[in-house]
């Protein structure tokens, strides 16, 4: 669609290139399959299920919403597909030994193997 | 046209940006010192600014003049060299390569552990750890040589200059001694070259038709 853009022009945007001024993009609910980044990591962390108080404090600090807080089983979940190994939730941990970096390569699975960084 | 010997460094952002671009910087300088036609690339496709991504920088190498300049990827490499070991875990980094490569790994952990993370551990010809960490286990962190630019801190004094002595050792392109004049860290890189741990592999060839083009 032409439109006369004073100072511009005329402005020719295809129809299918389009979007309505204001518009909301659908964005994916849940989890990006498409922006895996667990290949990102070189340590994981690891919980002590003794030694967690359940203050949440990995649950707050994690920038990718990998800890996630089951409250009917009082559970922390960890999300392995996103996590990075960024270790801001070990640093944030006030419990002593309750998260600790175990090296990635120690384990079998966990990380999603791609063919290209992105 | 001569045989172009391609040779791809896979790093992590920022924190082994340098170390990757050291590798390649060193490795395209020495050879040149020989004669060599040389091509060294920085990563301009991945995500070098972010902590931790997997990125790549590219060597090519020939006897002759490389013609082509504008590609800077190499899509067929002979040799990958991994400067963090977990990369092979996430990553296919043996993507593209022809039957009869060569594997390098920086890692203190045995060989045969390595092997198990490769699916198509059948296209090596060779592998080969060199503990990196263990001789030096300096990183630095500094952005003045990528991009073509002039390198202020110098060159080869971390995780790089094993991992070079252990390349040139391994793949036999580039001369010990013409590396000793460019890396900083002459110690570290011999110390690379002499314990560099090497596993001779057969790559099954009846079964390999068309494993170059695995995508």
């Amino acid at each position: 669609m032409a439109k006369a853009l004073p100072g511009y022009g005329t402005i020719v945007v295809p129809k299918d290139r389009e979007v309505p001024f204001g518009a909301v993009t659908p964005a994916p609910v849940g989890t990006q399959k498409l922006f895996q980044t667990s290949n990102w990591r070189v340590v994981r962390p690891v919980r002590d299920e003794e030694k967690c108080t359940r203050c949440l404090q990995c649950y707050l600090a994690c920038p990718d919403a990998c800890w996630v807080y089951k409250e009917e089983d009082d559970r922390l979940e960890w999300v392995g597909d996103f996590c990075k190994g960024c270790q801001v939730c070990i640093q944030q941990c006030p419990e002593d030994g309750a998260l600790v970096a175990a090296p990635e390569l120690d384990f079998e699975g966990g990380v999603v193997r791609l063919d290209k960084p992105f | 046209m001569a045989k172009v010997h391609e040779i791809t460094v896979w790093a992590r952002g920022v924190l082994m940006d340098k170390e990757g671009r050291d590798v390649i910087n060193i490795f395209a300088q020495a050879a040149q010192a020989e004669g060599k036609h040389a091509q060294a690339f920085d990563n301009y496709e991945d995500l070098p600014d972010r902590v931790l991504v997997t990125v790549r920088k590219y060597v090519r190498l020939s006897d002759e003049e490389i013609t082509h300049k504008y590609v800077y990827t190499n899509d067929k490499p002979e040799v990958v060299v991994v400067t963090e070991a977990t990369i092979v875990k996430g990553i296919d980094v043996l993507r593209g390569m022809e039957p009869g490569g060569t594997l390098i790994i920086n890692t203190n952990r045995p060989l045969d552990s390595m092997l198990k993370l490769l699916p198509n551990a059948n296209l090596l010809k060779t592998i080969a750890t060199v503990d990196a960490d263990g001789i030096t286990g300096v990183r630095t962190v500094d952005f003045s040589g990528s991009e073509g630019g002039v390198d202020a801190t110098g060159i080869g004094k971390g995780i790089a200059a094993p991992i070079v002595g252990a390349m040139a050792k391994v793949t036999g392109l580039v001369k010990k001694e013409s590396l000793a004049k460019i890396v900083s860290d002459v110690s570290g890189m011999e110390r690379g070259y002499n314990e560099v741990t090497i596993k001779h592999l057969t790559p099954a060839v009846g079964e390999l038709v068309g494993a170059g083009k695995h995508k």
